[in-house]
């Protein structure tokens, strides 16, 4: 298993202590939560939203000055996250018109289950902050990166340049996140898959793809 | 009883089709491809092949899809005893005994014990299937939309308490995918429900986008981040197929007694093939009056978990195509891959469609054949593929989830929002968030919010009518009992111990 970001000095000054791990998970959670709140102002009747965001900033401040002594932060900020979806879900959800007599309306499932989980996602990270826990593992960022923009140029490539120079592109720019690609091998295996995809999709399945750029 | 020889009869003519067979054949063959190849699951290929069945009639492409997950319970076999790495998430087990047999150059037998127990586990559970289908339909009939909506809450806690890591995050990911599920136009009103304004969210999240962002894509880069590794395929030659006469006498009473627990297990929701295997070693292991042989090359430690892996993949066909509840990530893909064809899973299948449901049936004994028939003599293949390193097998199968998500809908929104879902589920592991219950809270939210609707309405908005009516008030104190016990620490600490046994 890989490190955590940094070993927090935990037991020297217990409550106290400002390690790399919650300033960079406190911050992220504080600017997204202050993002939410400002957007629960902007949106008329998202008075609980307003409410439940600043609670995720204060909670996100304390977590980043070590207020908030974070000891299984993988629960706590997974928590947080569980709280800041519903927050989101009930913003986007204001408007919907709710029960009326004893019928549900378009807005009471989502609020219904976002209270629910936003009381869990809240469970777990309270539980995040008194149970001990392992440290969030590091993330990588060559591999995810180039996997996401291989499959972000794909969507982006396949209506204006066609199917056979998207699958190309993409098959490239993905084998990049391995470590260990070697070029050759991996401009054959790109034709070959390339081939194999345009057969099977276009010939075989006539599905309606446009293989090259249009002019 | 003549009812389900008749019916069975009539299932075997529908699988008998020579395009069935050949969509039964191509399953399989599939299915033991990804089974074989380890990072490749059989969520993800099912995700990966739903839009090729769009073409296909709905029987052919459900046998099809079938195929693939019971055939990759039986190629993952294949590597863990070559290799010594688990191909398939449900051969974890078979590494420890199946591996230290063709240690001992009895990789021949290993391979056919688990071709042998892995048919007669199928047989069992086809029958299994085709015998609780009729009542367990029967007693679906009598539910209105409240003992559904329990049955649904029960279904879903269970698959959450059999599930490993811990409940609360478990049930917080169930929810999550019920709110995911709301997602676009509501279904009595029209109403655009949490879009953003995003006229492509206005039909909802695409069901396939999230599992091959969440399972494909995400599994992809979480295994971009391992180290390399280390393949070492063994270089004997596999001598002699047949297992001795020995080996079949030491095996019949695990075969027998793997083929029970792994039905079992694969009925309950959320139990499937994963526990069954490992639940059936142990239960092997305690059992045997040599304890010690087990990981040392004993037959019976392959024997057992791959009949239970087979039967719990069979086993777990039940409460889908009786209540329509999938009970693990690849039934919800199976719910998925329904409702493309239009067809509500649920017990209104076997009364409306009852060729789609004895085909199936029959189509599954039909696989396991072909399995032992086929895959013992194509053992050399498979393992030739198993030179063809990740690096190579990751990008081809990322451009070929572009392509089935794009062809979907024919919508490069949805290939951005399966991007976005891969983010989610690495973030999602990182956090030591299971995926598994996200998918099942997606497909039954629909269902689910329907039936609660309907059972308000219906009650003239009184709650308690889901504890005043009998079924239903069984079903959520079962659920509730569970949850209950689940969270006792005793039982907790017991849970644990299993596994990380």
């Amino acid at each position: 298993m890989s490190e955590g970001v940094s070993p927090s000095p935990r037991g020297t000054r217990p409550g106290f202590s400002i390690n790399t791990h919650n300033l960079i998970g406190g911050l992220i959670a504080t600017v997204l939560a202050a993002l939410l709140l400002a957007w629960a102002f902007y949106v008329p009747n998202a008075v609980i939203p307003r409410f439940m965001s600043a609670a995720l900033v204060l909670v996100g401040v304390a977590a980043t000055i070590g207020l908030l002594p974070v000891h299984a932060p993988r629960d706590f900020y997974g928590g947080i996250a569980l709280v800041m979806l519903p927050t989101l879900a009930l913003i986007a959800s204001a408007e919907l018109p709710g029960q009326r007599g004893f019928a549900f309306g378009p807005g009471t499932a989502p609020r219904l289950f976002s209270f629910v989980l936003a009381a869990l996602g809240a469970a777990v990270a309270i539980g995040g902050v008194f149970a001990e826990g392992p440290p969030i593992e590091k993330y990588k960022i060559r591999g995810p990166a180039l996997v996401i923009i291989g499959i972000l140029a794909f969507a982006n490539m396949i209506r204006p340049v066609g199917l056979v120079p998207a699958t190309f592109l993409t098959f490239m720019i993905s084998i990049l996140g391995s470590t260990e690609m070697r070029w050759i091998e991996s401009l054959i295996m790109a034709a070959a898959m390339t081939a194999f995809c345009v057969f099977l999709f276009v010939y075989l399945l006539n599905l309606p793809f446009q293989l090259w750029p249009r002019f | 009883m003549s009812d389900l020889l008749a019916n069975l009869w009539m299932g075997f003519q529908v699988a008998g089709n020579p395009f069935n067979i050949l969509f039964c054949l191509l399953g399989v063959l599939v299915g033991t491809l990804v089974g074989v190849l380890p990072g490749v699951g059989s969520v993800a290929t099912i995700a990966m092949l739903l839009p090729i069945t769009f073409g296909l009639p709905p029987v052919g492409a459900l046998i099809m899809l079938a195929g693939i997950y019971y055939g990759a319970q039986y190629g993952g076999s294949t590597t863990s005893v070559l290799v010594n790495i688990p191909g398939e998430a449900t051969s974890v087990i078979t590494c420890l005994d199946g591996h230290q047999m063709a240690r001992q150059g009895r990789a021949g037998p290993a391979l056919s014990i688990a071709a042998i127990g892995s048919f007669f586990a199928g047989c069992v559970a086809t029958v299994l299937v085709a015998a609780l289908g009729a009542p367990l339909t029967g007693l679906a009939l009598l539910f209105g939309p409240a003992e559904y909506f329990s049955l649904m809450v029960l279904g879903l806690i269970f698959a959450v308490v059999l599930a490993k890591g811990s409940v609360l995050k478990a049930v917080a990911m169930v929810l999550t995918g019920l709110l995911l599920s709301m997602v676009g136009s509501d279904l009595e009103t029209g109403a655009g429900r949490m879009t953003f304004d995003i006229p492509e969210l206005a039909d909802g999240i695409g069901f396939a986008n999230i599992a091959m962002g969440v399972f494909g894509f995400a599994e992809i880069i979480r295994n971009l981040e391992l180290p390399a590794e280390s393949r070492e395929i063994l270089k004997t030659k596999i001598s002699g197929l047949m297992p001795s006469r020995q080996d079949l006498i030491d095996s019949s009473g695990a075969i027998a007694r793997g083929t029970l627990i792994g039905s079992l297990v694969g009925i309950l929701p959320g139990g499937g093939a994963v526990i069954a295997s490992f639940a059936a070693y142990t239960f092997e292991k305690k059992l045997s009056k040599h304890p010690e042989r087990f990981g040392r090359g004993a037959i019976e430690g392959v024997a057992a978990p791959e009949s239970a892996n087979n039967a719990a993949a069979q086993t777990s066909f039940i409460p889908l195509l009786t209540l329509g509840i999938p009970p693990n990530a690849v039934m919800a893909l199976m719910v998925g891959a329904m409702t493309i064809h239009g067809i509500v899973p649920g017990p209104q299948v076997m009364t409306k469609q009852p060729e789609l449901f004895w085909g199936m049936i029959a189509s599954m004994w039909l696989g396991n054949l072909m399995l032992v028939v086929i895959n013992l003599p194509l053992v050399g293949i498979w393992v030739s593929l198993l030179r063809v390193p990740y690096r190579l097998l990751f990008p081809s199968i990322i451009v070929f989830c572009c392509i089935g998500i794009y062809s979907i809908n024919n919508s490069p929104f949805d290939v951005t929002i399966a991007a976005t879902f891969g983010v989610i589920g690495y973030w999602l592991v990182k956090h030591d968030f299971e995926p598994a219950p996200l998918l099942l809270g997606f497909v039954l939210g629909p269902l689910m919010e329907e039936n609660l609707r309907r059972a308000m309405l219906i009650a003239r908005g009184d709650v308690t009518v889901f504890f005043t009516r009998p079924i239903s008030a069984v079903l959520l104190s079962t659920a509730i009992i569970l949850l209950i016990l689940a969270g006792l620490p005793k039982m907790r600490r017991r849970r644990d111990e299993v596994f990380v046994e």
